[in-house]
């Protein structure tokens, strides 16, 4: 087990494309850390420099306090997991497994109690004399995981390991990563694009975009108080609604509407305190907006209702707010929007509210969220 | 129970267009076959007939005491596993480090490697011949094997890049993470799944050198004579000997068919590698 420390770390191709921005981070012994971002942000980038599989063009990268830059991978002493499992297919799972411990040279006996003891945790027993080929998708990803733990690495890294999984294996083999990470207490890398899965399984979180660190923190802070627009939208589903506003001492206009924020609120931020027309972009979390009908409050909009998705449990609504809508930058998300903007709201399975109403809508003034228009960056 | 389906017009067109054109390669082989077994008396006569009327082997035997083939054959197949061999050992480590790590060196360098095919050969008989006489290898197994390497390398590389394309390169960075160097990564794990092409190739290896004609008689004299020429020596001023020609020429073609068959499941297999992905 071992500490891995990234300082400055940066990545220039051949031609001249510059991968990762002065990358610099620590990764505490034991840690479950997530690297996510939207495809192209350099997260698997980072990840194979670790590896050592990508060359480091600059920085230092420490592993267990020892700089590894121009290390070998194999004494690096990490195992990594792959995206298509990375197989050997002309070996059995067995070969497969043993072939880390193999290369390390350690006795026939030793190794074979290992496998078994690998098999046994991820239940592979019965599908130890098979060849990769004859097992579904779920057995392929135990195999590699398998092959990854036997050796005890003082690190893994997995690159989006579970993409290639239908949806309900997908959550079943993300609990069950997560409880032998725990379980084993080696330090972990785990890279993703699904927010969702960077929440439930890291003990932090580094979010990433266009090479350039965002905000590393915990699941709870990165949701609470993300530190720019970025990652506002990108943490949390549905996405957290980023508008352009004015702030007039203490009433906010959003828009045709305008309500009063609370004193709480100028608090923790006193450079919107005595505001006169200043320029903000707000943000609101979708279960931040109520049925008014439901659970009255103070500062209320009201916008025209475009679709409602009962969900049983809760039901999102489309809101169509006639503020500037704010684009967060994330580039996989702009597909999916289209043409229209709309606002999302989390309301009550009880609320009656139709497409085609005009809502009046609770917000929990409380708990906005404040960024600087030209910098992006949260205001606190 | 099976019903008896009853033959579609369209599946008997099928099967009669894939006959004609069996019939269109395997027609001259067989009039081979069937020539190398006729009397030396009957091969020449007029009107000819296609089947023999009584079978003899009085040609092979011929050809087989004679004092020229069976050397011939020896130098033939020394010739062309020495190629095959030399050329594999050139070809699979270069195919593989241009495919693994492309640069534009290296497409480059395929790229070449095909430009070489286009050149006609006869035209390389001239530079060859001046090269392997300054360097003191004309008309020796070692020279022929040099010269019939370098028509055959680019092929191999060409057909050994296109296996290698169909590795996943996750594979050798799995085994370069669970401990192996480079080198081991090449040879524990992918040269094993790899065996297919490599099969594929040795035998296209083979039979170009073994099918060789023009620089094995350029390059070669009395002594290291491969058996294409000593079959061709049949056609000579005293006369055209069809019987010996076309025994010598059935003898000839065995191996190749041989080894063919016994690699029959390797070739398909290599041949439809990378396909299907595990």
């Amino acid at each position: 087990m071992a500490g891995i420390e990234l300082r400055n770390i940066n990545k220039i191709y051949g031609n001249s494309f510059h991968a990762l921005h002065d990358l610099s981070f620590d990764i505490k012994d034991g840690e479950f850390m997530v690297f996510v971002g939207p495809s192209g942000c350099g997260k698997s980038t980072a990840l194979r420099m670790i590896a050592g599989l990508e060359s480091i063009s600059s920085g230092e990268l420490k592993i267990d306090d020892r700089l590894v830059n121009d290390v070998d991978p194999k004494e690096r002493d990490i195992a990594m997991v792959f995206q298509s499992y990375a197989l050997y297919p002309h070996k059995t799972v067995r070969e497969n497994i043993a072939f880390p411990l193999l290369m390390a040279g350690l006795p026939k006996a030793e190794i074979d109690s290992r496998v078994n003891e690998a098999a046994r945790i991820l239940e592979l027993t019965t599908l130890l004399d098979r060849k990769p080929a004859l097992l579904s998708g779920g057995q392929r990803q135990r195999v590699a995981m398998g092959r990854a733990i036997v050796r005890k690495p003082a690190a893994f890294l997995m690159d989006e390991p579970l993409s290639n999984l239908d949806a309900k294996l997908r959550v079943q083999m993300r609990a069950e990563i997560a409880s032998l990470q725990r379980k084993l207490n080696v330090t972990t890398i785990y890279v993703t694009h699904d927010q969702v899965e960077a929440m439930t399984m890291g003990d932090r979180v580094a979010v990433m975009k266009g090479g350039v660190l965002q905000q590393v923190d915990t699941p709870q802070n990165l949701y609470k108080r993300p530190d720019n627009v970025f990652v506002a939208a990108f943490i949390g589903s549905p996405s957290m609604n980023l508008y352009e506003a004015v702030l007039n001492g203490r009433t906010l206009t959003l828009g045709s509407n305008s309500f009063e924020i609370p004193d709480r609120v100028f608090e923790g931020r006193p450079s919107l305190n005595g505001a006169s027309n200043r320029q903000v972009i707000v943000g609101i979390r979708p279960e931040h907006m109520n049925d008014a009908a439901i659970r009255p409050s103070s500062a209320e909009i009201s916008a025209p209702v475009t679709l409602v998705e009962a969900l049983g449990s809760e039901s999102m609504v489309h809101l169509n707010i006639d503020a500037s809508w704010v684009d967060a930058g994330d580039p996989d998300a702009v597909a999916d929007i289209g043409a229209e903007k709309a606002a999302v709201a989390r309301f009550s399975p009880k609320s009656t509210i139709r497409a085609g109403d005009i809502a009046r809508v609770a917000v929990d003034a409380e708990e906005l969220h404040f960024f600087e228009p030209d910098t992006r960056t949260s205001i606190r | 129970m099976h019903r008896v389906s009853r033959p579609s017009v369209s599946g008997i067109l099928i099967n009669a267009a894939a006959l004609v054109l069996v019939l269109s390669y395997a027609l001259p082989y067989i009039y081979l076959l069937m020539t190398s077994i006729k009397p030396a008396a009957d091969v020449q006569q007029i009107p000819p007939s296609f089947f023999p009327a009584v079978i003899s082997f009085e040609n092979f035997r011929e050809v087989l005491q004679s004092s020229t083939l069976p050397k011939a054959f020896i130098n033939s197949l020394t010739v062309a596993m020495l190629t095959t061999a030399l050329s594999l050992m050139v070809a699979v480590p270069a195919a593989y480090v241009a495919t693994q790590y492309r640069r534009r060196i290296t497409t480059f360098f395929l790229l070449f490697a095909l430009v070489t095919r286009m050149v006609p050969s006869v035209s390389l008989g001239v530079p060859l011949f001046q090269l392997l006489k300054s360097i003191g290898l004309l008309d020796t197994i070692p020279g022929l094997v040099l010269a019939h390497t370098s028509a055959a390398v680019p092929l191999a590389l060409l057909l050994m890049s296109a296996f290698f394309e169909g590795v996943p390169k996750e594979l050798e960075e799995a085994a370069r993470m669970d401990g192996c160097t480079r080198f081991q990564a090449f040879r524990k794990i992918i040269l094993p799944i790899i065996t297919g092409g490599i099969a594929v190739t040795a035998l296209f290896t083979f039979i170009t050198s073994w099918n060789e004609f023009l620089y094995a008689l350029l390059l070669t004299s009395e002594s290291t004579k491969t058996a294409p020429i000593v079959i061709a020596e049949y056609n000579s001023v005293y006369g055209l000997a069809w019987g010996a020609m076309t025994a010598a020429a059935v003898l000839y073609s065995l191996p190749v068919i041989i080894v063919t068959l016994a690699l029959q499941k390797q070739i398909v297999g290599g041949l439809t590698f990378g396909a299907v992905k595990g």
